[in-house]
């Protein structure tokens, strides 16, 4: 059976769908018909709202049909239909939410007097239709306006409908027992069309009060603050406040906003981005936006609350987005507005951020988090901000003059500036990598100049303030130079060490990219000059020149008149040759770049890294992130990814790193921890060697593959372990910290250079080792290449005869080993004779480890030993007197190469306290091998070439006192060299003392192919001029 | 504890004069010879205590014969002590050994010890220098010298003994630059490269 109440409640859908038709007809369609004049830009917008309201009087009036359809179901199918068919009853939320919309409508209607404004238009025509207006609106007094007329028809039967509503529906829930299950839902539809009158009725006071405020403004000020949408809650006009230290006449707080006026000033702040703070006494209140901060303060205490409420309330109400239900402040929880919220502000005061829009995170009146920062310029930074300012990783882009063109940064910064690591992309190509301070380039970085620019150059060193300042390495590949040394204000300044394609290398000090007093100047045949010189390499002033066959050349150089070069000077050709050490095995820049300060920049981030405890927040900041190809993706528009390893990465995440190292201290353990901390780029220790070896390779590859940098490389390797190894240290002092153990005690000098050479310089050295191989190699080429020359020869002897050569005693020659087919003999045999020695000492070259390398030596010592016992059936023990002439036979059987460059680079790698010891002394056994032990070849070595034949000495009097070169050609290249080979080497053949003119041009042999810069190769010419001849 | 002292030690002298013979005999039958490493006769260790030091003889053999006389800078740089061997019975070695002084002297590290030893004294019957020349010698030279048979083990521990003793004590302020190395403590680097 169905309840009367549903009868009724089918009687008031009825009637109010008819209504409704009503006054669509009657009200609203006349009133849309009355078109505004197009310039009224307020008529149209009155128009727009009444469509609105017509379309959510359709929405209505659609709604009731369906509930009305609901009902009449109901009415014929009491049995088969339950309660909770009705629509009022399963969808109280959509019809509740058509109620709202329409009454939205209808107040912005009331808000701009939209009823009355049409109605004015058309006023003759609704006197006409007063009379049905009135049947309408039964009951409706007479007066007042027509719109006034209108605004209440169009209100009143939803009040009265939904005033019904609720009767019926309690009514309902009363006849419905205590267990049905459609209980529920009554209640809750009585509640929420029960709310939906309070909401109305404040709708209604906050439209009327808003249009009531339209009205009392200047028209200037309505233009500015009028919206529809917009609604007053408070105004200080009706509960007083004072406004500090802003000045207010008046203070606003609508649904959005809140807003002050001074005069004709009119000053909006964006309800989502204002942040409420209680005062200390009980009349005042703080709050906070992202430019201003200002106090409200009433006159008493309650004032205060009803402000304060308000505005929170508003505050809420605008982050959530819709308005509360049923009223204000009923929201949803929390009623307190949250601190971090998201938001969009166009900043206006004068500064860095003027005009710029962010969009992000903010706190306190300030972007905090994650944001988007805008400038009107196309300026824009994405990233991390903390108290207003870029703070954390951020990319800005900077665009450039030229269109599609921007510098990129990729940067830490810090309150504002890039501060610690960043990369930076610039429009022009360039491309840093490295760190920042206050905005400026500072600390280790690399400047690289796009490779296919005009004039390509890249920088790897230190920087200053923006500058490159302190030690630096320059390429300038134009120039084929490399400058290795100090700098200050963007300058060569200190002293410098320069090596050139060409093989010549110079060092001296520099001022303001001069150099200045004498310098070394070394050319790859090495001849040296010692005086003083120009950029250029042209000698100028006082100098020596020493010529690779000891000749040497005193005197003052100059350039002569018009192209060329004079000397006056002594020669003398009568001294020994020089000291190898001075000369071709000469080492630059030592001891004028201190090693351990070398790479300060490098080592320092790590340093600052450990004294602030590791946090993983600053690790990137501070130890650099990679970035793969990101010019290609900057290209593709995607300019905002960043391809970095993500700080908070799980592999390399900083506490496991700390506990995984914790746990790895026994020497065994701590090798293996190491060797995989070194080789994993996301260890920090990793990432450390990573960047040493990029400053390797950028001194030591290419150009810098130079044999007088030798010096410098090795001790830099050795640097680089002793550096590692206190990373190390300063990562477990934080591990055990953290763990809240006692640090580990300082250890002294001697263990930590045992574990620096023990441990950490074998896992090391294979990062540094070709490079550092390369400089050995080139450093001892002569005599490995004379050497190996050497072995060639001996490598035809049979083993007999090579064993006789070498005078080894008959009784330990080891013929068991020889197995003869029939018709061989003894003394043909080949490389048979300590076979197993040899076999041994060949694996040295298998692996990097100095140590294993001298292990391997040890065991070679064994072998030969062990070979000679089994010969002699007894065990011997070999005195040196035996033993050296059979380890050059087991060496020279080996055929290592490059044994020289092998040596020395063991030698210079070892353990220091293995000097005097075992290790030193199989090494120094082995050493045997070039000198005087091997064949005794008698040729000199190429620096001591002899001069080709007596004639130069003959020719070029050993008393000619004075001299004079001159080459044809200002020497702006290195043309050092010919005038050095020509001169030293007598490789120019046709020079004649006495002739004014002897020289020959362009003379084969005399401008080795490489220093043939471009196509031209450049002539040459040579005076010699003797005078004066005492 | 004691202090160890790591002395590197080198031997010179003729073929055939019996050097390794008497670096055997110093060496053998010591406990530890086990223990330490050797390279045959060649590279012996020995530790004897020297007052309140332990010296730690880390001994080096050279090869006798001429032609590999110019590898002698190489052993003999960063020496303590030099052990420069004679036979009694060859005045020839005798003459060698005066070429091996005077190029210490020259070349060699400052402050090195020298000590001469006679070797082969068992054979005195068919001796060739004199004991007194040898004195002499040694005298005008500041150099320790004892007659030792390596055969019969006469004068061999003496000999090292002598050296011991000519070893300046460490000064505890300073860090002896006299070739002699405290273990574990590298020396100056000075004269090690030598190209």
């Amino acid at each position: 059976m169905c309840s009367p109440e549903e009868a009724a409640l089918l009687r008031l859908e009825e009637v109010f769908s008819e209504t409704l038709t009503r006054i669509n007809s009657l009200v609203l369609q006349p009133l849309l018909t009355a078109a505004p004049d197009p310039s009224d830009s307020w008529g149209r917008e009155c128009l727009r709202l009444l469509q609105q309201l017509q379309n959510s009087s359709q929405q209505l009036c659609k709604v009731t049909e369906e509930s009305l359809q609901s009902l009449r179901e109901r009415l014929h199918h009491p049995d088969s239909t339950g309660l909770e068919s009705l629509l009022l009853l399963h969808s109280a939320d959509r019809v509740l939410q058509v109620h709202m919309e329409y009454i939205d409508s209808y107040t912005s209607c009331v808000v701009v007097q939209a009823f009355q404004k049409a109605a004015k238009r058309r006023s003759e025509y609704w006197r006409s239709q007063r009379k049905e207006l009135r049947q309408l609106l039964s009951g409706m007094s007479s007066e007042g306006s027509v719109g006034t007329a209108l605004g209440q028809a169009l209100r009143q039967p939803l009040t009265h409908h939904v005033q019904q509503y609720v009767l019926l529906l309690l009514r309902l829930g009363d006849t419905v027992g205590e267990r049905d299950p459609a209980r529920e839902l009554v209640v809750h539809a009585a509640t929420l069309f029960g709310n939906l009158q309070s909401f109305m009725r404040q709708a209604l006071d906050q439209a009327l009060a808003t249009q009531a405020l339209w009205h009392t403004l200047s028209s200037r000020l309505r233009d500015v603050l009028c919206t529809p949408a917009r609604r007053l809650l408070q105004d200080s006009q009706d509960s007083p406040v004072t406004v500090t230290p802003l000045r207010a006449e008046r203070a606003l707080l609508f649904d959005d906003a809140l807003v002050l006026l001074q005069g004709n000033n009119v000053h909006t702040f964006d309800l989502k981005l204002m942040w409420v703070e209680p005062g200390q006494d009980g009349c005042t209140f703080h709050l906070l936006t992202p430019e201003e901060a200002f106090s409200f303060c009433s006159k008493d205490p309650e004032g205060q609350v009803a402000w304060q409420w308000k505005v929170t309330q508003a505050v809420c109400q605008a982050l959530r987005g819709k308005k509360d239900f049923p009223v204000l402040g009923a929201g949803p929880e929390p009623s307190e507005p949250p601190t971090c919220r998201c938001g969009a502000y166009t900043f206006y005061a004068e500064g860095r951020f003027c005009q710029a829009t962010y969009e992000g995170e903010w706190y306190w009146g300030r972007p905090h988090g994650k944001g988007t920062l805008k400038w009107p310029d196309g300026q824009n930074h994405v990233g991390d901000f903390c108290q207003g300012l870029e703070h954390g990783f951020g990319i800005r882009l900077v665009p450039q003059a030229s269109e599609d063109k921007f510098d990129c940064y990729k940067c830490h910064w810090r309150e504002g500036s890039m501060c610690g690591y960043g990369i930076c992309e610039y429009s022009t190509n360039e491309v840093y990598k490295g760190y920042f301070q206050e905005g400026l380039r500072h600390g280790f970085g690399v400047l690289e100049s796009a490779p296919q620019a005009p004039q390509p150059c890249k920088y790897t060193g230190h920087w200053e303030r923006g500058q490159r300042s302190g030690y630096g390495i320059e390429e300038d590949s134009d120039r084929g130079e490399r400058y290795i040394g100090m700098w200050q204000a963007d300058q060569r300044h200190g002293p410098g060490v320069m090596v050139t394609q060409a093989g010549v290398c110079y060092q001296g000090t520099f001022q303001a990219d001069k150099i200045v007093g004498p310098g070394i100047l070394l050319s790859d045949d090495d001849s040296l000059y010692e005086g003083t010189f120009t950029r250029g390499l042209t000698l100028l002033g006082k100098g020596k020149v020493t010529f690779p066959n000891g000749i040497t050349l005193e005197g003052s150089f100059s350039t002569g008149a018009g192209r060329g070069l004079h000397t006056q000077g002594v020669l003398d050709t009568a001294a020994l040759p020089p000291d190898p050490s001075s000369t071709c095995k000469r080492q630059l820049g030592l001891g004028a770049f201190p090693v351990e300060s070398r790479w300060q920049g490098v080592y320092g981030p790590f340093g600052d890294f450990i004294r602030a405890g590791c946090p993983g927040d600053l690790r990137e900041a501070l130890l650099g992130f990679h970035v793969q190809s990101s010019r290609e993706l900057r290209k593709s528009q995607e300019y905002l990814c960043c391809e970095r390893t993500h700080p908070e990465d799980c592999v390399g995440r900083m506490e496991d790193i700390l506990e995984e190292l914790l746990q790895h201290r026994e020497p065994e353990a701590l090798q293996q921890y190491l060797r995989k901390a070194l080789s994993n780029s996301l260890h920090p220790l990793g990432k450390l060697l990573q960047t040493l070896m990029l400053t390797f390779q950028a001194t030591y590859t290419g150009i810098g593959a130079n044999k007088h940098l030798q010096g410098l490389a090795q001790e830099e390797v050795k640097q680089h372990a002793r550096e590692l190894w206190a990373a190390y240290r300063g990562l477990l002092q934080v591990a055990l910290e953290r763990k809240g153990q006692a640090p580990e005690e300082e250890e002294d000098a001697e263990t930590r250079d045992l574990q620096v050479h023990g441990l950490v310089l074998p896992l090391v050295l294979p990062s540094f080792y070709s490079e550092l191989f390369t400089l050995y190699l080139l450093l001892h080429e002569r005599e490995d290449s004379l050497y190996s020359q050497g072995i060639a020869n001996l490598s035809l002897f049979p083993d007999t005869k090579l064993l006789e050569f070498l005078d080894v005693q008959k009784h330990l020659w080891p013929l068991k080993d020889l197995t003869l087919t029939t018709n061989q003999r003894y003394s043909l045999v080949r490389d048979k004779c300590f076979l197993s020695a040899t076999e041994c000492l060949q694996k040295m070259i298998t692996t990097v480890d100095p140590r294993e390398k001298l292990e391997v030596l040890e065991r070679t010592y064994g072998e030969i030993e062990a070979t000679v016992s089994r010969v002699l059936g007894q065990e011997h023990k070999l005195p040196m007197d035996d033993l050296l002439p059979l380890l050059i036979y087991v060496v020279s059987r080996a055929r290592i190469q490059h044994l020289g460059a092998e040596i020395h680079l063991i030698r210079d790698m070892m353990d220091p306290m293995h000097t005097g010891g075992l290790y030193d002394f199989l090494l120094t056994a082995l050493e045997v091998r070039g000198r005087g032990g091997g064949p005794r070849q008698k040729s000199p070595g190429r620096g001591g070439r002899p001069l080709s034949g007596p004639r130069h000495r003959r020719g070029i009097s050993s008393n000619s006192q004075l001299m004079c070169v001159s080459m044809g050609r200002v020497l702006t290249e290195p043309l050092l060299l010919p005038l050095f080979k020509g001169a030293g080497c007598g490789d120019v053949g046709t020079v004649h003392p006495g002739s004014q003119l002897a020289g020959a041009e362009g003379v084969p042999g005399c401008i080795p192919e490489h220093h043939r810069r471009g196509k031209t190769p450049f002539p040459c010419r040579l005076w010699l001029r003797p005078e004066l001849e005492t | 504890m004691m202090a160890i002292r790591e002395l590197k030690v080198c031997l010179l002298g003729d073929t055939g004069v019996g050097k390794s013979s008497i670096v055997c005999r110093f060496v053998q039958d010591h406990f530890d010879h086990n223990i330490s490493p050797t390279i045959g006769a060649s590279f012996m260790t020995k530790t004897v205590p020297c007052g309140n030091e332990l010296h730690k003889f880390l001994i080096w053999d050279t090869a006798g014969q001429e032609r590999f006389h110019s590898l002698a800078p190489m052993y003999y740089r960063g020496s303590a002590a030099a052990v420069i061997v004679y036979d009694i019975t060859k005045q020839d070695s005798f003459h060698t050994l005066k070429k091996w002084v005077k190029e210490l002297k020259e070349h060699g590290p400052e402050n090195i010890v020298m000590a001469i030893a006679g070797n082969k004294c068992d054979l005195s019957d068919i001796r060739e220098v004199p004991l007194k020349d040898a004195r002499e010698y040694a005298e005008s030279i500041g150099a320790v010298v004892v007659e030792t048979s390596a055969k019969n083990a006469i004068n061999v521990e003496e000999l090292f003994q002598g050296i011991s003793r000519q070893i300046p004590p460490l000064d505890p302020h300073e860090n002896g630059n006299n070739g002699t190395i405290k273990i574990g403590k590298p020396p100056s680097q000075a004269g090690r490269r030598c190209c």
